[in-house]
């Protein structure tokens, strides 16, 4: 699938999911620089426990994610995907995570459109300092995407 | 139906043209083709009678109809991997999404100018010579010079 690497990661959703072991479930989350990937980074300097299955890739922005970022990543093997940014009106590019709600509001509809459930995609808001928000909603888009079956790939 | 002040410029400035009115009279038949569509909104900027529109609903099947290659054909590629069925209905677009969205062609407002053909950057709009004479049994006349954009 040719879908551009992110500008400042530099890697895309396939290459974040090459080490999933058969049969295991990934999660690509696509956190904001600014907040959601402080957060991640707190989280992981306080060793806080994640699930295996998130794999994180950095935006600048998270007005930056395309509905093709979401849904090449779900087509290249993630069961599920998620983007995390600041608050609602504490944007550091002022309106990108408002572009980025719709954009996945969006992507749900189209899921929904061809019959794979809307709960694979999801969007998320939290503050820098906020580490128990990312802990908890990595868990629980965890917990939400083992309930569901596998996608069908064709 | 009102025309815009650009549009009674545009109207004022051709010939045959008449301030004021619309459908056909500057000379082409727009005719639009979905699936080189890309939402851009160019030919919506572009038109002086408001006869192209944003809509607030988008249909699917229209990114499965997209060519290989395009950004709309590599999006609908991945749908097509993980879907479970044919692309159903239209939905209600969010509003700050603004290019996965139909484009509406009111025909009746049309005033043929072809502005919306030149701001196409994908060749998804195309102007036909509109037929010369009354409408029974006269065939499609070839466009006059200056009838094509």
């Amino acid at each position: 699938m040719s879908v551009p690497a992110l500008a400042t990661s530099a890697v895309t959703a396939s290459e974040v999911m090459a080490d999933a072991a058969d049969g295991e479930r990934s999660i690509v989350a696509f956190l904001c620089r600014e907040c959601a990937y402080s957060a991640a980074d707190a989280a992981g300097n306080a060793r806080t426990p994640l699930p295996p299955t998130i794999r994180t890739i950095m935006v600048p922005c998270t007005g930056r994610v395309s509905p093709l970022h979401l849904l090449a990543a779900l087509a290249d093997g993630a069961d599920g995907v998620y983007v995390a940014g600041c608050l609602e009106g504490q944007c550091h590019h002022r309106v990108g995570n408002f572009h980025a709600l719709d954009r996945v509001a969006f992507v749900r509809r189209l899921l929904e459109s061809v019959g794979v459930e809307p709960e694979r995609a999801a969007m998320f808001t939290m503050s820098a300092a906020d580490t128990p928000r990312f802990v908890a909603t990595a868990r629980g888009m965890d917990a939400t995407i083992s309930r569901l079956p596998r996608l069908p790939r064709s | 139906m009102p025309l815009s002040a650009r549009g009674r410029q545009v109207a004022g400035e051709l010939r045959g043209g008449t301030s004021g009115v619309s459908a056909g009279v500057l000379g082409c038949e727009v005719v639009r083709h979905d699936e080189l569509c890309v939402g851009c909104g160019r030919c919506v900027s572009a038109c002086p009678t408001g006869a192209m529109r944003q809509d607030d609903w988008f249909d699917p099947a229209q990114l499965f109809a997209a060519p290989a290659g395009t950004g709309r054909g590599v999006l609908a590629a991945a749908l097509r991997r993980i879907a479970r069925h044919e692309p159903t209905g239209p939905f209600r677009v969010p509003d700050r999404v603004r290019t996965f969205r139909g484009i509406l062609f009111n025909a009746d407002l049309c005033a043929g100018c072809g502005a919306c053909v030149r701001a196409c950057p994908t060749g998804a709009v195309e102007a036909c010579p509109v037929p010369v004479g009354d409408a029974e049994g006269v065939p499609r006349a070839t466009a006059s010079a200056g009838a094509r954009p």
